[in-house]
């Protein structure tokens, strides 16, 4: 029998899943986004924030409309 | 109809008299097509994320309304010649609304406006038009 490994990572949940169900993400709330952007701008990966897939998707939308609006940097480091 | 929102950005050289012009005559698009205006949002002076056309600040309007594609059309070219409108973006918010709908949403975001007031005020809420430089 091969021995158990030990894993220390935590089970990641998906935030907009345990909050509201219906909340669709929206590229005007920043205060949101900004938590699933790098320092640099760039959109998280869903192995480090955790996001479900479905709102990974949502919000990479969300992400990539308020970069055409300037809200968010395509590149360099977050306004504020 | 249709619903959209729109956001477009003014340089941030403009008069208070200029930027109502402009926003006037964007409105007046979308009556003429037999639009409604749902909610008409001035985020005022902020700072982009990056430069646009050499600029650094800009007037953002957010614009929530009901109307034919017809306007939109029109109005995004009346945006592209006018050298005063930095950028805009339209997003269709849904494909179909009714007269009721429209009513509808139009109370859902009073109620929620009245709710943000009363509690605290949001971050990028910025209703103040001028002087609002608390983004560094």
């Amino acid at each position: 029998m091969p021995p158990i490994k030990r894993v220390f990572a935590r089970k990641k949940v998906c935030r907009f899943c345990t909050t509201d169900q219906e909340t669709i993400i929206n590229y005007k709330d920043l205060k949101t986004i900004r938590y699933f952007i790098s320092e640099r701008g760039k959109i998280m990966p869903r192995r480090i924030s955790g996001t479900c897939a479905t709102h990974q998707r949502q919000l990479c939308e969300a992400i990539k409309k308020a970069r055409q609006i300037a809200l968010l940097p395509y590149t360099g480091s977050i306004p504020r | 109809m249709r619903r959209y929102e729109t956001i477009y950005i003014l340089r941030p050289n403009l008069g208070e008299e200029e930027i109502n012009t402009i926003i006037d005559n964007t409105n007046a698009i979308i009556l003429k097509e037999g639009g409604t205006i749902i909610h008409l949002d001035r985020w005022g002076l902020r700072k982009f994320a990056y430069l646009i056309k050499k600029e650094s600040q800009g007037t953002y309007i957010l614009c929530d309304y009901a109307t034919e594609p017809a306007a939109v059309f029109e109005m995004e070219r009346k945006f592209r010649i006018d050298d005063s409108v930095l950028k805009y973006m339209t997003v269709k918010l849904a494909d179909d609304i009714t007269a009721e709908k429209i009513e509808q949403a139009k109370v859902d975001i009073a109620t929620r406006k009245a709710a943000k007031e009363s509690g605290e005020s949001d971050e990028n809420d910025d209703s103040d038009d001028d002087s609002n430089d608390s983004d560094e």
